[in-house]
């Protein structure tokens, strides 16, 4: 039984060049993480959750394509798993919609519920002191 | 309509007795199994996501994942844990990659190490989540309590921890059977199964499988500790 | 070595128990592993079918019982007493929470249990093997595991029928917080813990199941058998699967969700919530709506899943019955994969009412409307397979033509409920219940009989009493619309589903008698359903012995097969194949087999 080379691509180098891309992506995804934490601008906040998200999926593509070796397949059976998780995109976006939807419900139709959620709770250093006494009763 | 039993080349494929795909059929069924539990996660994802919609606010995670063990008093390092669990989850994919490899060129010694490097990167993956939970209900948090505040300095719900124990609970339960999957392989190669048999394409099996495991942290990373 | 080598030499890898021997009975077959633990798909087919059966015979009997109380609200059976006990019946009466458990677990049972693993569990496993020519799914023991999973479903669902607080009874939907909450009734306590792992095991049996047949369409056709040359019935049940592995997961999240807001007090689908004895509850933040989201985007292609095996069932039957060609063989592929499709985009027009965002709700009517669309293409291409046939009544072929009539009068509803608007006035009423049971409930029970009396033969190598299915054919049709047609009317009035007594309502009293005749026929229409089942049991020992390998001159592979196929179906050569499955009435011959070769003059269609 000979090995022919059923497997054609894949090989040393290409796993080489795919973990360097996939490390080099996450890195990029900290670096803006980190980033982000100094914004306070909103919009320019979601525009940084966007291109992390675009990372993701290329990641996602990476690791899919090479690593699961879905690349080197028949291109058929290449539709068969990637053209059902297009569904995904329907059912992702009519999720949140809906879910933005209902907070604006809350917030039309329950005005208590929405001044108690604007309340600015002022134990925050509090509950910095107990996490401190947590991790002292931890030692 | 389709009598005439002209084979064209490019339905070939398609003409019956033979593999549309040219794979045997269990790796086409775990394909199609983890397509499945795509939408497992996908649904868990999705539902953390709407209901991140529909609240007024949520804590920040930089906030909230900013320790590794050891670190001094009172410091903070946000994601830089996590980060850490990221990366030895990448590595032991690779080294699954490469027991793939190997066992396609039959090498069984290859294959093993291999292995063996992947099983411990799984429970390095594992320990580090053991501790991140630990620390965190030393914290306070846990199913149904949440100490965090939102990140406008708001009462937060208890869905924050809910979601993130669920969603981390069930990829580390994924993670802690491909371990053992993975073990399981081991003993196979070491017993000279897949030597017998004249094929590791079972390894290549688990390999899908602990891949997927990878790929659904990536989603949990970016959707829990990034965004 | 490679997969190449795998892929040349299958028999190296799996199919070791049965692989190419070319014998019937080459190995010793105990009764444990030939009719207990069998790898043998026609006889998981068989374990699936009786199940179903059962099942189908206590769902039924619980729609009896709840119907008696809606048609006689006021009488009193003592007897019923001494049967069921006095959780069930007190005073004679059905009680309230006996009632709401009887909904609930006819719902499920007959959904889940019956009309998925009965019907596309028994099909599915029977006629995709012996349809596309393979001696066996691709991997039998994970089909056995899949009827196993199911049993043990069954087992754990019926004895949720026997705890102190009941079975769940906050129907089939499970909502939250009903679902979620032990104090909410006493429903919700035990029985709905056993209501969740029944039917976690079931969604294993069913991935465990739609995963196989997947694979053995895919992979295991015989030669010549292309995609377009299957029959139809493979075509549904592979979409059927395909449904199913991609919408079951995504309700068992739901359920482990729901199962994490029961026993760990995490709130996902709880906020707001006082309970009368209990107080307010501490649980915020979390919708009911989520779950009814994840709910139904399986909910939603599971009528798909109870409906497509059906109507790829009716597709042969009719087309072998009526000795035509399938009409738009191709338009009917394309057909169930636009629904197949569209299954999944659909799923909350069950929700219109719940405070869903009425722009995408208005997205979802445009979407459900579009359904229509496959839908009457499949109706049409069914009556111009009829239209000037050389029709052959056999009770297979008269279930056939049932559910055609079925699918038209309860798909019609479909378009008045799939409106929004029209929605707000019809929703939860009995308009909705009569739709539903008829287009989906009766129409796939009708193409689940069909199925029966078609195959019957090759099941058992006997064939049914053709006299008891005409008698259970018509008093099952003609009870059907008896019972569903005045729903809608009901339903109009505004009559809404779920209540115990209707007695009490100034509004809903004038249907007093129209529900006792209801109530009337439905047990009617249930006692000749006991009929079927004498004749399918009575049959497999006494009935008419098959003695043609092809008793209705069919095309398909199935018939090539001997009478009562061993283990590995075909003795000797698995057969080619070298044209479609509907070559019925051409060149002046009545039918040519897939496996006859084509003939060199023979004419193109």
């Amino acid at each position: 039984m000979d090995h022919t080379t059923e497997h054609h691509g894949g090989g040393a180098k290409e796993v080489r060049n795919v973990t360097i891309i996939l490390t080099v992506l996450t890195i990029i995804e900290l670096a803006l993480g980190f980033w982000m934490m100094g914004i306070d601008s909103h919009s320019t906040r979601i525009a940084v959750k966007g291109i992390i998200v675009i990372l993701m999926l290329a990641k996602a593509f990476y690791i899919v394509g090479y690593f699961m070796h879905l690349k080197h397949e028949i291109r058929n059976m290449i539709m068969t798993i990637v053209v059902p998780l297009l569904l995904f995109v329907w059912f992702i976006i009519a999720f949140l919609y809906d879910g933005n939807s209902f907070k604006n419900l809350k917030n039309t139709y329950d005005p208590y519920k929405k001044e108690v959620s604007q309340t600015k709770i002022e134990k925050k250093e509090e509950g910095k002191e107990t996490k401190n006494e947590a991790a002292e009763e931890k030692k | 309509m389709s009598t005439t039993a002209t084979v064209t080349a490019p339905g070939k494929w398609w003409s019956g007795g033979k593999s549309p795909f040219n794979v045997e059929y269990g790796k086409l069924m775990m394909w199609y199994f983890l397509m499945s539990d795509a939408f497992t996660f996908g649904a868990f994802l999705i539902a953390y996501g709407t209901t991140r919609f529909a609240s007024n606010g949520w804590p920040d995670p930089n906030k909230v994942f900013q320790s590794y063990p050891g670190m001094p008093e009172g410091s903070s390092a946000p994601l830089v844990f996590v980060s850490i669990m990221t990366f030895i989850l990448i590595i032991s994919s690779v080294t699954m990659v490469l027991a793939v490899q190997a066992g396609q060129e039959m090498k069984k010694k290859k294959v093993v190490i291999n292995l063996i490097l992947t099983i411990i990167g799984g429970l390095a993956f594992l320990g580090c989540q053991a501790w991140e939970w630990t620390h965190l209900h030393h914290e306070g948090a846990w199913w149904g309590s949440n100490p965090f505040l939102n990140a406008d300095g708001t009462q937060s719900s208890t869905n924050f921890t809910n979601f993130f124990f669920t969603i981390t609970g069930f990829h580390g339960f994924h993670v802690f059977s491909g371990v053992i999957i993975n073990i399981i392989m081991l003993i196979m190669t070491l017993n000279n199964v897949f030597e017998k048999r004249g094929h590791y394409l079972m390894i290549e099996k688990a390999g899908l499988y602990w891949h997927f495991v990878d790929l659904v942290w990536v989603f949990v990373f970016t959707c829990f500790y990034l965004i | 070595m490679s997969t190449e080598a795998v892929l040349q030499a299958p028999s190296a890898t799996h199919h070791e128990a049965h692989g190419d021997h070319h014998h019937e009975h080459h190995h010793h077959e105990t009764f444990i592993t030939k009719y207990v633990f069998s790898q043998d798909h026609k006889m998981i087919a068989k374990q699936f079918l009786i199940t179903g059966m059962v099942w189908a015979v206590l769902g039924g009997l619980m729609s009896v019982l709840f119907r008696l109380q809606l048609g006689y609200p006021d009488a009193h059976f003592s007897w019923l007493q001494d049967i069921l006990g006095k959780f069930w019946v007190e005073d004679g009466r059905i009680t309230p929470q006996a009632y709401y458990a009887l909904v609930t677990t006819h719902g499920t049972v007959l959904v889940f249990f019956v009309l998925t693993a009965g019907l596309s569990g028994t099909f599915a496993n029977f006629l995709i093997p012996l349809q596309v020519g393979a001696r066996d799914m691709a991997s039998p023991f994970m089909n056995m595991l899949s009827y196993w999973f199911f049993f043990i479903a069954s087992l754990v669902m019926l004895s949720s029928m026997f705890v102190e607080t009941g079975p769940f009874s906050g129907g089939w939907t499970a909502y939250p917080p009903l679902s979620a909450l032990g104090t909410a009734s006493p429903g919700s306590k035990t029985g709905m813990d056993l209501w969740l792992v029944a039917m976690a095991l079931f969604v294993v049996s069913s991935l465990l199941g739609g995963l196989n047949y997947i694979a053995t369409v895919l992979n295991m056709r015989t030669k010549g058998m292309s995609m377009t040359r299957m029959p139809l019935t493979i075509w549904a049940l592979f979409f059927t699967a395909v449904l199913g592995v991609l919408s079951f997961p995504v309700l068992f999240s739901g359920f482990i969700l729901l199962i994490f807001d029961r026993n760990f007090g995490t709130s996902f689908y709880l906020s707001d919530i006082y309970i009368n004895g209990v107080g307010a509850l501490p649980n915020e933040g979390g919708s009911a709506i989520l779950y009814q989201h994840l709910f139904w985007f399986l909910g939603h292609p599971e009528v798909y899943i109870i409906l497509l095996p059906a109507m790829g069932m009716v597709s042969e039957i009719l087309s072998t019955n009526a000795r035509k060609p399938i009409f738009g063989y191709i338009a009917m592929i394309g057909s169930m994969f636009a629904i197949a499709i569209l299954a999944f985009l659909v799923w909350a027009h069950h929700m219109f009412v719940t405070g869903l965002n009425p722009f995408l709700g208005s997205i979802f009517v445009l979407l459900t409307l579009l359904i229509a669309v496959p839908s009457a293409i499949k109706v049409f291409n069914w009556l111009t397979t009829l239209w000037r046939g050389n029709i052959r009544f056999t009770p297979a072929m008269l279930f056939a033509i049932g559910f055609v009539s079925l699918f038209i009068s309860g798909g019609l509803t479909g378009i008045w409920l799939g409106n929004s608007a029209l929605d707000i006035h019809l929703h939860d009423t009995y308009f909705v219940i009569a739709h539903f049971h008829i287009v989906m409930g009766v129409a796939s029970m009708f193409g689940m009989f069909a199925g029966i009396y078609h195959w019957y033969p090759k099941m058992y190598g006997r064939y049914l009493n053709n006299t008891l299915g005409y008698i259970h054919f018509w008093i099952t049709m003609i009870g059907a619309y008896l019972i569903f047609w005045p729903m809608h009317y009901e339903g109009l009035a505004g009559m809404p589903r779920r209540y115990y007594d209707y007695s009490i309502w100034e509004s809903f009293k004038q249907f007093a008698e129209l529900n006792r005749f209801i109530s009337t026929v439905a047990m009617i229409v249930f006692m000749t359903q006991l009929l079927f089942l004498f004749n399918f049991f009575y049959s497999i020992f006494k009935g008419r012995k098959v003695t043609t390998l092809n008793p209705w001159n069919s095309n398909t592979l199935e018939w090539t097969t001997p009478i009562r196929p061993g283990h590995g179906n075909w003795v000797g050569e698995i057969p080619e194949v070298h044209r479609w499955a509907y070559d019925y009435g051409k060149d002046g011959r009545e039918f040519i087999p897939q496996t006859e070769a084509v003939g060199a003059d023979e004419s193109h269609h």
